[in-house]
């Protein structure tokens, strides 16, 4: 009689399936839980906005960040005014 | 819905703006909006900030913030289109950045901003050594300092170079 083959499965896999059955919470969209949160989305927040600008001064994305995709737009752009403004900074290299 | 538009706008000016200069400015601001029926509701100085980047070649600039609402939305966009004009043509030496946005109708006025240069509390040489772990003129990192061999001087060696220099100079002076 044939012994059945036992696939291997890989630890990739595993930690995956582990990772994917855990109790941990997902990230959480800050702005979504409060209205005073969402009423502090402004250009003129600078120390807010750079929470969410890397050391290259480029925008978070929301995987890490875990804005929900709304809050992440509207985030966006207040950056962009803001670094109009002269309150951010495009990159982290500017010279004269 | 209300038929009452808000606005805001933040100048950034040049940093040496003088008092008459931001009057002459504020009352050029309000008398567009006057031309237009507009009810101007605030005009503040933030004050002097140091800026994330050089804009024309200035490190530091001061900002503005001013608010108004419109109530005759016939003639909005020639307000908008006269207040560029203000900010980027007749005053294109003092003006260096602006940007008008609307504001939400059912939306608070406060709002936050980071505290400006004239805000933060004037810190004396002392302080800032002590908050950066540094040492003035004659303390324990100028004691320690390295010779010219390149060695750190202990207790003693710097004694004793001292007892020597002042050696040396009574030599000369006999």
């Amino acid at each position: 009689m044939a012994r059945k083959a036992k696939l291997k499965v890989s630890t990739r896999l595993l930690r995956k399936k582990a990772r994917r059955s855990s109790f941990s919470t997902g990230k959480q969209c800050r702005f979504c839980s409060s209205d005073a949160q969402e009423a502090t989305l402004d250009y003129k927040n600078g120390s807010m906005l750079r929470g969410f600008i890397t050391e290259r001064c480029k925008i978070l994305p929301s995987r890490i960040s875990g804005n929900c995709a709304r809050h992440q737009r509207a985030l966006a752009t207040e950056i962009k005014k803001a670094r109009i403004m002269a309150l951010l900074p495009f990159t982290s290299s500017h010279t004269l | 819905m209300s038929s009452v538009l808000r606005y805001e706008a933040l100048i950034l000016t040049v940093p040496e703006l003088t008092a008459d200069e931001a009057s002459r400015l504020e009352s050029q601001f309000e008398q567009t909006l006057t031309q237009h029926k507009a009810n101007p509701i605030s005009f503040e100085r933030w004050g002097k900030y140091h800026l994330a980047y050089p804009v024309r070649n200035n490190d530091y600039g001061v900002y503005f913030l001013s608010r108004f609402e419109v109530t005759n939305k016939d003639g909005l966009q020639t307000l908008l289109n006269d207040l560029h004009t203000l900010f980027a043509v007749k005053n294109t030496e003092l003006v260096m950045r602006h940007v008008i946005c609307r504001l939400d109708a059912n939306a608070s006025l406060s709002y936050n901003r980071p505290d400006s240069l004239e805000e933060a509390p004037a810190r004396d040489v002392d302080t800032f050594l002590k908050e950066n772990k540094m040492t003035g003129i004659g303390g324990r990192g100028d004691r320690f300092r390295s010779g010219r061999d390149g060695r750190r001087r202990d207790d003693d060696q710097y004694e004793e170079a001292a007892i020597m220099e002042e050696v040396d100079q009574d030599q000369e002076e006999a």
